[in-house]
């Protein structure tokens, strides 16, 4: 009984399925002639770039050369990774260009998938954006919204644990504490840098802190009480609350200080193939987002923002140094 | 129709039956179409309650044993007796066996005495057969049915093993009904003896009536 | 027979010292990994939890049906289906090629050849899937091939030594006996081994095509695409009502596997007797068998896998980064220490996810196993219900239980432990009850038949025959529990799981170099342990 899996049958030996076997073989050669048919079909696959290329569809699309495009899932990523038909078509249509967006689902796989050059414009976020440029030489900002200039965190806690709102972050060393993902610039990294400003051990908390793995789950997980504090990004903690989804046992302590976070990258290889010229063509085309624009508005929305604005390189210093710090970048 | 006391010899060739009337008997085989009266009653009519006190009374040496493998012997011979056991005694004897004495002097009837605590997996197929014989000793069950029961053994054994099965028979007033391949050793140990060809009863005559070449020509299919 | 009478009385009992040597080691590994999930020392349960808990529970008997996530379904499945198609496909053919390398058969005396064989293998099948997902998706980038490789080779390495084990386990006697008649040493097997051992290879490539669409799913959590992506994305943020959809689905795609599986296996088990002197072609499998290869073609052509993307040039550039960047591994001692404690902890964890498991399958599977003769309603009832409880709670990806456990229990590695026992429990409860039906039923009839109680019966005629088999079961699925770590390992806040996780997300690739190092060679100490306790349960 060593290959469990491997007694169920073992029946006796039977003409029927000697010839079942060579039915099975002639079916398999069908298949590798057919198999080899395929491959020159040039047909796009459903999972990799040249997958329906939105662009191809709508207005001015096709000519100018194709770009692939992702975002990190953050918040809502269900909604922006299922309606990016929306981002591309706009992208296209204003670009001029063929436009694929391609879903990720792990943070650490939109900057691999950066640096191979599988994505060649990807909406990161603070900290991934930072990883992203150091593997990929070349790498340039594009944009960043509105509210990425002065983006926050809030720290949440338990109702039972009794704490007031404070500006106090020493209060929270004693509790069970969570945070979001690890490499989230919201959820981690600069939360832990405040809490170390105020002398509190990020890494200290008592049974080691959690990570939840999305800002929602930080929620529900302090909700719930099995952390009696958390930190998540304050756009998503507005966003539930609003919904009315948050629970009232999570109560609000305090709201980090600002600091810069997501913005949009651009690859060296697309650059290279689409001409110097593509940065500012991109950054113009996100500039040019306006409110007002029912289409425009839309692309907006799916990013909660009220418009992009321009970004620089520097805009993010502050992070690699404290991701050096907290030893996440490397 | 069996009577009691009597000692019933089946013979017949493959496939003509034998072990299909021996399950139906013992009610491991249910009948498609018409009753089975065993011990007076139609078992497939009784209660299930009814019908397990009822089974208990049947004993069988099955023709493939139907020994459990992996268990020690002494539990493979005290099965016999778990129509009797209240479910806590069958449970505890598989920690502490029970009724040790039983089953050790069933177990030297048949020769095995020294094998009590073996695994009855590593018993040559003769013991094994042997096993199943002491099964049914411990069982002491009114109707003895056997299948073959001595397929495997050399003919002193073989002997010794039909004059248990008819004694422990006869101990209850009870019958036993055996399906044998032996002519010899149908006439030697039956009172009667049914043949079976295809399902049907093709012969049946007191063992007294018939000679060994009357059986096997029946085997041939001359009967 | 006259020497018997002479004979000293009753045999002494003597139990086994290796087995009680065992099941004493077993218990206390067992209470020394609860003693590690602090079950004995504080509170480990959160009972606030409760109300989310509950919302996750409404989930799913509210999923979300509507017409615009149907398409995302239907399109997620799709991928699903074609991932594990060609991934079983690639498997079953590495396997094949394998199983000569590594059968005894093959190398015969020469035992030194077998054992370093045996050792590569070692290497693909201690990573998890989700592991060769990740370090495809570093070298192929979003190429479908990560998909099917992920599958393949891991996949491919552990059917290969099932192969080359189940080769081996074929009676010698035919296959000797053409030796001696002079056949060539292929011929030999091809004629001696193969078609005896056919029932069981077919049999086994099936099973590996319903583990192999859980798999694609696990995939799609690190982006591969399939039923698995869109679960993750809506497990981001917790949207239970579409996460139950996607569990749902799965749940069919896994119904229909086990169902053509059995039906495959049934058929090969029983073949249907051939009427008349010309032997005929067996309807059912070879339906079974064009159905498979037409699945295949349509995987290849949907997923529009090229061979050309393997060969490219950007391929050989990624690769070569990913080698410099992660050679040599980083050896410094606080990474040591670490993964020592880390290592402790995915121990614990194994043990508990399997105890857990075993226990509940024990519980469960008489129940779920189906009569071997046509059952009364309510029980028939029974089993059904109980056997898609098992199919849900092993389609529900160990990722979604540990944060749903976590709700309800305080953070340590309690609830990444118990969310993997609930998944395995999910493919060992169906292992056992599989177990069940397989036993021969007649011993217990014939217990039956002389008026033993059902308890008895089961005592007697069943428990004694299944302890083994499903004991083997558990020790083997002990060793993919310590694989299985990795997808829990961040949640449950332990483990190796952990650590990798982490080194991934950092990029730092000397120290996940160590950390998959350490996870081989602990996945190859289990599965020592675990191939010493089977030869002893067996």
């Amino acid at each position: 009984m060593r290959r469990p899996s491997a007694v169920r049958s073992g029946g006796s030996a039977a003409p029927t399925r000697h010839l079942g076997r060579r039915g099975f073989l002639s079916a398999a050669a069908t298949a590798a002639a057919a198999a080899g048919l395929a491959a020159c079909s040039g047909r796009p696959s459903p999972v990799s770039p040249a997958a329906e290329p939105s662009g191809s569809s709508s207005a001015g699309g096709g000519a100018g050369g194709s770009l692939t495009i992702g975002a990190i899932p953050d918040q809502d990523p269900e909604v922006l990774q299922r309606l990016y038909g929306v981002l591309a078509g706009s992208m296209a249509e204003a670009t001029g260009l063929e436009v694929t967006y391609r879903p990720v689902t792990d943070y650490g796989a939109a900057v691999s998938l950066f640096r191979t050059g599988d994505l060649d414009m990807v909406w990161f976020g603070g900290l991934t954006g930072v990883q992203a440029r150091r593997q990929t030489p070349g790498a340039r900002v594009i944009a960043q919204r509105d509210i990425d200039e002065d983006f926050r965190s809030v720290f949440v806690v338990n109702a039972a644990t009794g704490l007031a709102p404070s500006e106090d972050l020493t209060e929270l060393a004693g509790l069970r504490f969570t945070y979001g993902s690890q490499t989230s610039t919201s959820g981690f990294l600069m939360p832990a840098y405040f809490l170390a400003e105020q002398g509190v051990d990020p890494r200290g908390f008592p049974g080691d802190p959690g990570f939840s793995g999305s800002h929602d789950a930080t929620l529900q997980l302090v909700a719930s009480g099995t952390y009696e504090a958390g930190v998540l990004n304050e756009q998503v903690c507005l966003a539930r609350t609003e919904a009315g989804e948050v629970d009232p046992a999570v109560q609000l302590h305090s709201r980090t200080p600002a600091y810069h976070d997501y913005h949009w990258l651009l690859g060296p290889a697309a650059v290279e193939r689409l001409g110097e010229d593509l940065p500012d063509r991109m950054t113009d085309y996100l500039l040019g987002l306006s409110a007002d624009d029912p289409d425009d508005a839309q692309v907006l929305e799916l990013f909660g923002a009220g418009s992009f604005v321009a970004a620089e390189p520097g805009d993010h210093d502050q992070i690699e140094q404290i991701g050096e710090q907290l030893g996440v970048l490397s | 129709m069996v009577g009691a006391g009597e000692r019933v010899g089946l013979v017949g060739p493959s496939g003509a039956g034998k072990s299909t009337l021996l399950g139906l008997a013992n009610g491991s085989v249910a009948p498609t179409a018409g009753s089975v009266e065993v011990l007076g009653h139609d078992l497939a009519a009784l209660p299930p309650g009814r019908a397990r006190r009822l089974r208990a009374r049947v004993g069988t040496v099955h023709q493939h044993l139907e020994l459990v493998g992996p268990l020690r012997v002494v539990h493979n011979v005290n099965a016999g007796r778990l129509g009797t056991w209240p479910a806590w005694r069958s449970a505890w004897s598989l920690l502490r066996p029970q009724g040790v004495p039983e089953a050790a002097a069933a177990l030297a009837e048949v020769g095995l005495e020294t094998r009590l605590h073996e695994r009855t997996e590593r018993l040559s197929g003769g013991q094994q057969q042997r096993v199943a014989v002491a099964r049914v000793l411990v069982q002491r069950p009114e109707l003895v049915l056997a299948d073959e029961p001595a397929s495997a053994l050399d003919p002193v054994l073989t002997d010794r093993t039909m004059a248990l099965l008819t004694g422990v028979a006869a101990e209850r007033g009870g019958a036993l009904v055996a399906s044998l391949h032996d002519p010899a050793l149908a006439l030697r140990h039956c009172s009667r003896v049914v043949g079976l060809v295809d399902g049907r009863v093709a012969l049946d005559a007191p063992a007294g009536s018939l000679s060994v070449a009357d059986l096997t020509a029946f085997y041939a299919g001359e009967a | 027979m006259s020497a018997v009478v002479d004979r000293p009385a009753t045999p002494v009992l003597r139990r086994s010292r290796a087995r009680w040597a065992w099941g004493l080691g077993a218990s206390v590994v067992v209470l020394w990994s609860l003693a590690g999930a602090g079950l004995f020392s504080g509170e480990v349960l959160n009972p606030a939890g409760a109300r989310q808990l509950s919302r996750f529970a409404a989930g799913a008997l509210a999923p979300d049906l509507s017409g615009d996530f149907r398409q995302v379904l239907l399109r997620g499945a799709l991928v699903t289906v074609a991932y594990a198609a060609l991934g079983t496909a690639l498997a079953v053919l590495l396997g094949a090629v394998g199983a000569v390398a590594l059968a005894r058969t093959t190398w015969g005396r020469r035992r030194g050849g077998w054992l370093v064989a045996r050792g590569v293998v070692a290497v693909p099948r201690g990573l998890h899937e989700v592991v060769w997902g990740l370090l495809l998706l570093n070298v192929l980038g979003l190429d479908p091939w990560v998909g099917v490789l992920a599958i393949g080779i891991p996949y491919g390495a552990v059917t290969a030594k099932v192969f080359a084990d189940l080769l081996d386990e074929v009676p010698r006697g035919a296959h000797d006996a053409l030796l001696a008649a002079g056949a060539g040493r292929g011929a030999a097997a091809l004629y001696g081994l193969l078609p005896p051992a056919a029932g069981g290879l077919l049999a086994y490539s099936a099973y590996r095509l319903e583990c192999a669409v859980r798999s694609a799913v696990v995939l799609g959590l690190i982006g591969a695409g399939g039923l698995g992506y869109e679960l993750s994305l809506s497990f981001t943020s917790l949207r239970w009502e579409q996460v139950w959809s996607c569990v749902y689905a799965l749940t069919l795609l896994c119904v229909a596997a086990v169902v053509a599986g059995r039906a495959v296996r049934r058929r090969l088990a029983d073949p249907p007797a051939a009427a008349g002197d010309r032997p005929r072609r067996d309807l059912v499998l070879t339906g079974a068998g064009l159905t498979t290869a037409a699945l295949v073609v349509w995987s290849w052509w949907y997923l529009a896998v090229t061979p050309a993307a393997l060969l490219a040039e950007r391929t050989r550039q990624q690769l070569s980064y990913l080698l410099a960047e992660a050679l040599p591994p980083e050896l410094s001692g606080s990474l040591l220490v670490s993964l020592g404690a880390a290592a402790v902890d995915t121990v614990q964890m194994s043990v508990i996810a399997v105890a857990v498991a075993t226990a509940g399958a024990v519980l469960l599977a008489p129940v779920a196993a189906r009569p071997a003769r046509r059952a009364r309603p309510v029980p028939w009832a029974a089993g059904v219900v109980v056997r898609l409880g098992l199919l849900l709670l092993r389609a529900v990806p160990p990722p979604v239980w540990a944060l749903v456990l976590l709700f309800v229990l305080r953070p340590g590695i309690l609830p990444g432990a118990l969310a993997l026992g609930v998944y395995t429990l999910g493919v060992l409860g169906r292992l056992t009850a599989e177990a069940l039906e397989e036993l021969e039923p007649r011993p217990a009839q014939a217990l039956t038949a002389l008026g033993a109680r059902p308890a008895a019966t089961w005592l007697y005629g069943v428990a004694p025959r299944a302890v083994g088999p499903v004991l083997a079961y558990a020790l083997y699925r002990w060793e993919v529990a310590i694989r299985d770590t990795v997808m829990v390992g961040l949640l449950g806040a332990g483990g190796l799981g952990a650590l990798l996780a982490t080194s991934l997300q950092v990029f730092d690739w000397p120290a996940v170099t160590t950390t998959l190092v350490v996870l081989v060679l602990l996945t190859l100490a289990v599965d020592l342990v675990s191939d010493r306790a089977r030869d002893v349960v067996r």
